[in-house]
């Protein structure tokens, strides 16, 4: 039985053929340079892959959140760096896809249609976790807002053409005063500062930006003044299973370095030990249950069901087990392992559990969800009679 | 055994603000061999060796822990080197510990152990003919290779493994390229290749009887050396960790005040801590006289599953910034948690796969 239709197989199979002809063999040079991997948007373009979120009408390819989930799980298992480059563009798109009109959507995927990406700008410096504390502002104006601030850690900041922008709009009210914008590259006013020297996802791109006195007109908003927290959580809602999908990727790609190396270091002789297979099997459980939380948490997506708790579960158990996995893959492979690419796995899996809300963050979201359940009921009292 | 701060610890942890704490990041980032630092070591007597009195691993863990706080990477320089030393000392003959121990002592000589084979490709064959041994074969992942002026190596001799001493440019040596680490950068690491290199049975280090309780002493002391470096680098990543949380302002507080925080933070505290005390108690009963291969095999064993959570957890405290290797320009202060979570690998590896230190421990209950 087929747990994916035969379409989502056939697009699985074209992201992997694509991993392994353009992300695999370049994976290593762009992350020791740390140098944003700008042929990628050009080799993927013909694939329109970085349009595999936006809806038909718009002429995007319309990928259901499971199939999402299966290219970018292929994506991960190439290079989490460039993987991250797509999962961001899409990030971006889906605030837009939220709480966007249909202007807005257009004005938004046109440039992701045509080889260029977006970028969601939330974390300011005082504001990481706690979102509410950014001190970007934005001024209405006679056609339209004034915004002012800055904004880091700021993924595809330095080569987007188009921005999701959160800034104050009524800063006495807290996370209600925040409001949501669409800016486009070039505004005068935007500019890029510092890029981020990183231990890992090294060649994608993570920026400082600083937002003096950029005008953008009116239509820009977002929805309505004061809807943008609610437009960031519905946002990372709907992109954190992104970031599990790539860990995924990440781990099973641990997973099968391990084993090939093991195969070469033991060449046809009984595999040694239990130790060593009850390592590779505890690996192999926890991507394949990482995997399903993951697979579930799309399903319910797709059938329209809730699913807040459900993604901050996926993205904190899937960077977890990837962590954990790419750590006992180099654990297991000793010097091998120490001077080889799994090295590079490991540091790319540790940013993943602190990008797109911490996993403690999300630990939060989830007791209050467990805490908010109602109380086990009593058993009936017939039944206790007995 | 003494808890007081000794004088090792304290002239190690003088050296290690002086001499390390300034050189620690571009050490990292170059990887160029730190050649006047072992000069320095040697100066101010930290490349610690055997006493006639003791084995002198209880100073030489206490060193290694002092400096990894600083700079793991010359640490490991120093474990590989004044491990070799201790083989010479401890196995050697009167004339192999006049030929090498004094100059390994005063770094005048650097010594490096080359242990790693690969048993599926080349591994280090000796034939015995007319009185001499004549090697070939290789040794993998050495650690101070190409810098080092003297290895202490095991060979497959006859149907035995047997130790030996030779110096680095007896022909037929030859050391490939260093291979690219993740971690402990400076420390070098490359495969030494033998081609009919020539030995005399002088050069052998004990004897086909004596040699596999010396190779697992040797595995035991390096296996504790880079348990002293693990505690040593967790209890700098404690610090700087509980440093940042302070300054950190989330939800109008420091996020230190976040009980999430402080169980991050404990919990690292504590796995290097216990690692510690572990390290120190099995130093000591080799430095005692009696066995310490199973307790240094439980560190090993700890460290296994708690090693690398350190830097995990360490660097999940400090969020964007932990993952920062340059300091970005909004931000003030160092970020060495980068450069550590890439140096605690290479001191958490198993020496070969499937040489897991469990078996140590489970033979000996």
């Amino acid at each position: 039985m087929n747990l994916i239709t035969q379409d989502q197989i056939e697009i699985q199979r074209s992201a992997k053929a694509f991993v392994a002809a353009q992300i695999i063999p370049k994976a290593a040079e762009y992350d020791k340079s740390g140098a944003f991997h700008d042929f990628l948007l050009e080799a993927a373009q013909p694939s329109k892959i970085f349009g595999m979120a936006i809806p038909k009408e718009f002429g995007g390819l319309d990928y259901a959140p499971l199939t999402q989930a299966l290219v970018l799980e292929e994506w991960g298992y190439g290079c989490c760096g460039m993987a991250t480059t797509l999962a961001a563009s899409i990030l971006s798109m889906e605030s837009v896809l939220l709480a966007g009109n249909d202007a807005q959507k257009k004005q938004f995927f046109t440039p992701l249609l045509s080889g260029k990406i977006g970028a969601f700008c939330l974390t300011e410096p005082s504001a990481g976790s706690d979102v509410g504390a950014g001190k970007t502002t934005a001024v209405k104006t006679a056609d339209g807002y004034t915004i002012h601030g800055s904004k880091c850690w700021i993924t595809n900041g330095g080569i987007a053409q188009i921005f999701i922008i959160f800034a104050q709009t009524d800063p006495k009210a807290g996370v209600k005063g925040i409001s949501a914008f669409i800016m486009e590259r070039g505004t005068p006013g935007f500019t890029v500062g510092q890029e981020e020297d990183k231990l890992g996802l090294r060649s994608s791109n993570t920026v400082f930006l600083a937002l003096n006195d950029v005008k953008i007109p009116a239509s820009a908003l977002l929805g309505k003044e004061g809807d943008g927290m609610k437009i960031a959580m519905q946002t990372l809602d709907l992109a954190r299973p992104a970031i599990g999908a790539l860990a995924v990727g990440l781990a099973q790609r641990a997973l099968d370095e391990c084993v090939a190396h093991m195969h070469e270091r033991f060449p046809g002789k009984p595999f040694p030990g239990q130790a060593l297979q009850f390592k590779l099997a505890d690996m192999r459980i926890q991507i394949e249950a990482a995997r399903q939380v993951l697979h579930h948490t799309m399903a319910l997506r797709e059938a329209g069901e809730k699913f807040s708790e459900e993604s901050a579960m996926a993205k904190t158990y899937c960077t977890d087990v990837a962590v954990n996995v790419a750590a006992t893959a180099m654990r297991l492979m000793g010097s091998a392992g120490y001077t080889s690419e799994v090295g590079k796995l490991m540091r790319d899996a540790k940013v993943m559990q602190i990008y797109e809300g911490t996993n403690q963050i999300q630990r939060l979201v989830v007791a209050r969800a467990v805490l908010a359940r109602p109380k086990i009921a009593a058993p009936p009292e017939k039944a206790l009679a007995k | 055994m003494s808890i007081s701060v000794t004088k090792t610890q304290t002239s190690a942890a003088a050296f290690a603000e002086e001499f390390l704490e300034p050189i620690a990041a571009d050490l990292d980032r170059t990887g160029n061999f730190p050649r006047p630092l072992i000069a320095e070591l040697a100066r101010q007597q930290l490349l610690v060796l055997p006493t006639e009195k003791n084995a002198g691993l209880a100073a030489h863990v206490e060193t290694l822990q002092t400096l990894s706080q600083a700079c793991p990477a010359v640490a490991s320089i120093l474990n590989n080197h004044a491990l070799a030393a201790y083989a010479i000392f401890k196995w050697g003959s009167a004339p192999q510990k006049n030929a090498h121990s004094a100059s390994l002592a005063q770094g005048e000589k650097l010594g490096a152990l080359a242990i790693y084979e690969n048993p599926a490709q080349d591994a280090l064959i000796g034939v015995v003919a007319g009185g001499k041994i004549t090697l070939n074969g290789s040794k993998k992942f050495v650690r101070n290779a190409g810098v080092a002026d003297v290895y202490v190596g095991f060979a497959t001799i006859g149907a035995a493994i047997t130790g030996f001493i030779v110096n680095a440019k007896t022909p037929g040596i030859s050391v490939g390229a260093s291979h690219p680490t993740m971690g402990l950068r400076g420390c070098p690491v490359a495969d030494v290749t033998f081609t009919n290199v020539s030995l005399d049975k002088a050069s052998l280090l004990g004897t086909e009887q004596t040699s596999p309780a010396m190779l697992a002493e040797l595995l035991a002391a390096l296996a504790l050396g880079e348990a002293a470096q693990t505690a040593g680098i967790g209890k700098a990543a404690a610090k700087h960790a509980a440093a940042a949380a302070r300054h950190r302002i989330q939800f109008g507080h420091p996020i230190a005040s976040l009980q999430a925080i402080q169980q991050l933070l404990a919990e690292i505290a504590t796995d290097s801590h216990l690692a510690w005390l572990g390290v120190r108690h099995a130093a000591q009963l080799a430095d005692d006289g009696a066995p310490f291969a199973v307790e240094a095999a439980m560190v090993q064993s700890f460290l296994g599953r708690f090693g690398q959570k350190i830097l995990t957890d360490a660097i999940q405290v400090e969020g964007g910034m932990g993952i920062c290797e340059a300091v970005p320009p909004h931000f003030q202060g160092t970020l060495p948690l980068a450069r550590l979570f890439r140096d605690i690998a290479g001191t958490t590896l198993l020496d070969a796969p499937g040489d897991f230190p469990e078996a140590i421990v489970a033979a000996s209950l």
